[in-house]
């Protein structure tokens, strides 16, 4: 055994440089623990509580709007948590490995620093993907439930009045269509993508911070910007009447910050557009590019940092 | 290099199939509030749009028109795609707040007829802008054509828009008969209506309805329709004419005054 820590540790010395995925894995599941511990799933209770409220909100609209704000009022809520959890708990996590003397503690074993870094990604990833899914399921009971309550109501006020069946199934369709729709299985994995991306760019802020509070302030700010960096860049343009200078520094803008708004594209899955799959993959493949540049640009800062 | 060309082709893309919204129009973000506008900002416009959609309701509890008026352009302006937030919003100024006006107490009978056309004309020019967002909407016209058969009392635009409905995704089975129904009110317009109404006639038992066929009687006459050519139906008005004229009651013994 120690003959094989030995081997593993000189060949980390400078001969064998393989990403190992069960040492990731077992990073992932430790931060994964260590969240939990933290009870950040406590929060599930509150979100359900609001959304009950939201269910049952008696406003004078009609069902199909009533069944639409449910809904954008927890995808909505979904979306704050999952991008809020990322900055906050990826920019705790180092800080307080540091803090802990954990993180020596790992790095004195054979792990490369990229496992580490990747293992903290994946655990906090994980935690947001079972929030989603365990705000997903308690929506999708709220939802399916109104939506049967508004349809049969509907239904029985229709044949009393006596109205012709194609245009009753017309009125029960539009509720319906404003129920539970596999396609909000995607608006979930695009909130999760945006959260991916969060999360990188936090971890990358969390390699050279001096403090999570540092991390977190700056991550929540490049977060805004990131957002309104399309329309910002639009507006100062237009203002700037073709200004060289301004297009230039809105170019490097544009390279430094991420378009997180991009990553919106729930919102349009939420109202009941159709999804384009061809879409969602691209969309896909730019969250794996864009963690995979911050956990790059993070390694090239955490690759020979002295702790 | 690569990323910010393949950004933009992205967005164009999610933009065209309507999966993310175009930034909000200037005049709106000028007019957001100082946290509706970080909302904003920070992604959370669905959110945003819902607290503005509360505020709005608000707003009509207190019968707020103006202040409702500026809501809805908000939230208009955030989710513009969202067709029902335009529905609620020409329903609200044509027809609650015009309502509200000419039954205010507060206002003076000059006042209230000034403050019923503003409304009214408000309303029909967020129809208009309604429709260039929607251009396939048969609720958005199911609503205006609303304002013209309650409010405006004008027969020919809602012909005209219950006309537009026909055949649009959505739009309830009853559009063609209205169609014709308020053509045949419209003058100038009553031959068409009559053979559209005639068609209807023919076509199905179904559509033997009594304002189809009392629209029809009407129409027989104005027209001047050979007798042998009327259709065999008893007017369904003629026999509550008749009854109030002999004093007898209707059926289930009720008595018109």
């Amino acid at each position: 055994m120690a003959t094989d820590d030995a081997t593993q540790a000189q060949q980390l010395g400078g001969r064998n440089w393989m990403i190992s995925g069960s040492r990731i894995w077992t990073i992932a599941r430790g931060t994964l623990t260590q969240l939990i511990r933290m009870k950040t799933f406590y929060f599930l209770i509150a979100i359900a509580f609001l959304l009950v409220i939201v269910g049952n909100l008696n406003l004078q609209a009609s069902a199909a709007s009533q069944l639409s704000m449910i809904k954008k009022v927890s995808f909505g809520t979904m979306d704050l948590f999952a991008w809020l959890f990322a900055i906050v708990a990826t920019a705790v996590l180092i800080p307080r490995d540091i803090e802990d003397r954990t993180l020596y503690t790992i790095l004195s074993k054979p792990v490369l620093r990229i496992e580490y870094l990747l293992g903290k990604l994946v655990g906090v990833l994980l935690v947001i993907a079972i929030a989603l899914i365990g705000m997903f399921i308690v929506f999708s009971l709220i939802i399916h439930a109104r939506t049967v309550a508004f349809a049969g109501a509907e239904l029985e006020y229709l044949k009393g009045a006596g109205k012709p069946a194609a245009d009753i199934q017309l009125e029960v369709n539009a509720i319906t269509s404003q129920g539970l729709r596999p396609a909000l299985g995607i608006a979930v994995l695009a909130i999760f993508l945006k959260s991916a991306v969060v999360a990188s760019v936090t971890i990358f802020l969390s390699t050279f911070a001096s403090s999570s509070l540092f991390s977190i302030i700056i991550g929540m700010i490049l977060y805004l910007v990131g957002n309104a960096r399309e329309m910002a860049m639009s507006f100062w343009e237009y203002e700037s009447d073709g200004s060289m200078a301004v297009a230039l520094i809105s170019k490097v803008f544009k390279i430094l910050i991420p378009d997180y708004q991009l990553f919106s594209f729930a919102e349009g899955i939420v109202l009941g557009e159709k999804i384009l799959p061809h879409l969602v993959w691209s969309m896909a493949g730019m969250s794996i590019f864009y963690a995979g540049f911050f956990i790059a640009l993070a390694l090239l800062v955490f690759y020979d940092k002295e702790f | 290099m690569i990323r910010t060309p393949l950004e933009s082709t992205l967005r164009t893309q999610l933009v065209d199939s309507h999966l993310l919204s175009e930034p909000p129009a200037r005049d709106t973000f000028m007019k957001l509030g100082q946290s509706t506008l970080m909302g904003t900002l920070g992604g959370l416009r669905p959110l945003v749009a819902v607290y503005l959609g509360l505020k709005a309701h608000n707003h009509f509890s207190y019968t707020e028109w103006d202040e409702l008026d500026t809501t809805y352009g908000l939230i208009t302006g955030l989710e513009p795609r969202e067709e029902d937030h335009w529905v609620h919003w020409i329903w609200h100024i044509g027809i609650n707040a015009t309502a509200n006006v000419q039954t205010s107490r507060n206002l003076t009978p000059r006042q209230r007829e000034t403050e019923f056309n503003r409304y009214i004309q408000r309303a029909i020019q967020i129809g208009d802008d309604a429709l260039k967002e929607h251009p396939r909407s048969a609720d958005i016209r199911l609503q205006i054509a609303e304002l013209y058969r309650e409010k405006l009392k004008d027969p020919c635009e809602a012909s005209r828009l219950y006309g537009e409905m026909i055949g649009l995704p959505d739009s309830l089975s009853y559009v063609e008969r209205f169609h014709y129904y308020f053509m045949a009110d419209c003058p100038g317009r009553e031959k068409d209506a009559y053979e559209g109404l005639m068609r209807l006639y023919k076509e199905s038992e179904n559509n033997h309805l009594p304002t189809l066929i009392v629209k029809i009687k009407k129409l027989e006459v104005l027209l001047k329709i050979p007798i042998h050519q009327w259709i065999p139906d008893q007017d369904p008005d003629e026999l509550i004419r008749r009854q109030r004229r002999s004093g007898e009651p209707l059926p289930g013994g009720i008595r018109l005054p």
